[in-house]
């Protein structure tokens, strides 16, 4: 599950959280976030419209998402769950409810992930 | 490189946490266990004695956000005290859009230390302490501003009189946070148990890696006296991270270290010549400050830029003498140990030097 935090000192953090919802919308939204952090920092509104033709979605229609800051709402309660959560800084993970704070080798998480499950045994009898 | 004097460093990085097993001046003959020892109560500075009013209000300016810059980041942010107080990466957390270069040690016992940061440029935790908050690709805030956003908060205020009888300075805030450091020890380890004669503290396993620790694989050598460290530099050869150098945000972070330590070809500088920064002393050059090596297992990955990942990883690194560095210490030397020999020394560093690590939430920030 992915949950937004976009950074209020960047000028299109939050305008590249929009994006990613509006593709989203249009099944994408795993092809556009790989695309905002492999073009970062460009992430404009122009730009950002330049990826949704690249990933060939509905361009009217996620143009107008963006324009319209419709996915404000969401975007607020997820800012809001990270602020009672006591989270700021991006990424951070949770594997299981092991937190991962900051940007880390994939290791790392495959290596958490084994441990969990290995922790919970064959269909998860030991939890 | 240049190799004349130069003013000293005035500023940057995190502080440290490598591990050095072997050093610069090998032992011929093992190290007598007189050169460990228990682990004293930790020292409260005349000019900063240890209080609890003073170490609650350190507490809470380390879990305060408002010490950086744009607000996301506290002292515990890469002092994680789930993390053994460290971020657990190879190089620390960094400041948005930056990068780190060295590796965030843990604080556990960090109150014995004679020497702070990497490169040894602090000579106390008060004088530490600020370093960071002030370095551009750590926590990047501006300290008169600081002070200025600290004394809006009236429980500061109050908090700042009632322990100090004065108002907020960034000194003091540094005084603060340091009495809370003071208070993050692990003495009573089986080494600690064992030194204090209690029979059966340390397991056969352990007590061969002890006996290893001080012999052959000449650990003590550096790693000595009660808090295990000698609080000296040496330079192992440790490799630099390829990765790194192709990363322009690290480039950046070496070029201003380098630049702000007056180090004339900083613009080039693509490797961290460590201590020779501060000294300009060409024996330097390289050459890494001793880290305490208890509660190790708590801290990986270890060296000053976490080159190597598993306490295994560092036997194996001094095993084979240390690394390709011309101007590494001429004395290390590869140690011949078998794998049996290996697995003991590991377990005593793993178990033999882990006792229990203070255990903390954040507290209620005012």
């Amino acid at each position: 599950m992915v949950k937004h935090l976009p950074y209020r000192y960047r000028d299109h953090s939050r305008i590249a959280a929009e994006a990613s919802l509006a593709a989203r919308d249009q099944g994408k939204f795993r092809e556009m976030h790989l695309l905002l952090l492999d073009r970062s920092p460009k992430l404009d509104r122009g730009s950002l419209i330049g990826y949704a033709k690249e990933l060939k979605l509905d361009v009217p229609r996620f143009t107008k998402d963006l324009d319209t800051m419709r996915h404000q709402p969401e975007l607020d309660r997820d800012l809001k769950l990270a602020d009672t959560l006591g989270l700021y800084n991006t990424p951070t993970i949770f594997i299981n409810g092991v937190k991962f704070l900051g940007d880390r080798p994939i290791e790392e998480y495959r290596t958490a992930i084994d441990r969990e499950l290995q922790a919970a045994g064959t269909g998860g009898k030991n939890r | 490189m240049s190799r004349r004097a130069l003013p000293p460093l005035l500023l940057c990085a995190l502080l440290a946490g490598a591990i050095l097993l072997p050093s610069a001046s090998f032992p011929a003959e093992p190290v007598s266990p007189a050169a460990l020892a228990p682990l004293p109560p930790p020292p409260s500075p005349p000019e900063n004695p240890t209080t609890p009013e003073k170490v609650e209000l350190g507490k809470k300016l380390f879990f305060d956000r408002r010490l950086s810059g744009d607000g996301t980041m506290n002292c515990a942010t890469c002092h994680d005290p789930e993390n053994g107080f460290t971020d657990a990466l190879a190089t620390s957390l960094s400041y948005p859009t930056t990068r780190n270069w060295r590796n965030s040690p843990g604080l556990v016992n960090v109150a014995y230390r004679k020497r702070l940061f990497h490169d040894g440029r602090a000579t106390s935790l008060e004088e530490q302490a600020l370093f960071p908050m002030m370095s551009p690709f750590e926590m990047n805030r501006n300290l008169d501003y600081l002070e200025e956003v600290l004394k809006t908060v009236p429980a500061y205020v109050e908090a700042f009189q009632a322990v100090f009888g004065g108002e907020i300075t960034r000194q003091r805030v540094a005084m603060a946070i340091s009495a809370f450091e003071r208070t993050l020890l692990s003495r009573d380890t089986p080494l600690d148990r064992h030194l204090r004669g209690e029979t059966g503290a340390l397991s056969s396993r352990q007590r061969a890696g002890l006996d290893l620790f001080l012999g052959k694989a000449g650990c003590a050598t550096c790693h000595n006296g009660p808090n295990l460290a000698d609080d000296r530099f040496h330079n192992l050869g440790v490799p630099e991270d390829p990765k790194a150098k192709e990363d322009p945000r690290v480039l950046a972070t070496a070029r201003f270290v380098g630049k702000v330590s007056g180090f004339p070809e900083y613009r080039t500088l693509r490797e961290d010549p460590g201590r020779f920064l501060i000294t300009k002393d060409p024996a330097d050059w390289k050459a890494i400050s001793t880290p305490s090596l208890r509660e190790v297992a708590a801290t990986a990955p270890y060296m000053h830029n976490g080159a190597l990942g598993t306490l295994q990883e560092v036997i194996d690194f001094y095993d084979r003498g240390g690394g390709d560095d011309p101007m590494k210490s001429p004395v290390l030397r590869p140690l011949g140990l078998s794998r049996e020999e290996k697995e003991s020394l590991r377990e005593f560093l793993a178990t033999g030097l882990s006792g229990k690590i203070p255990e903390m939430r954040a507290p209620v920030i005012p």
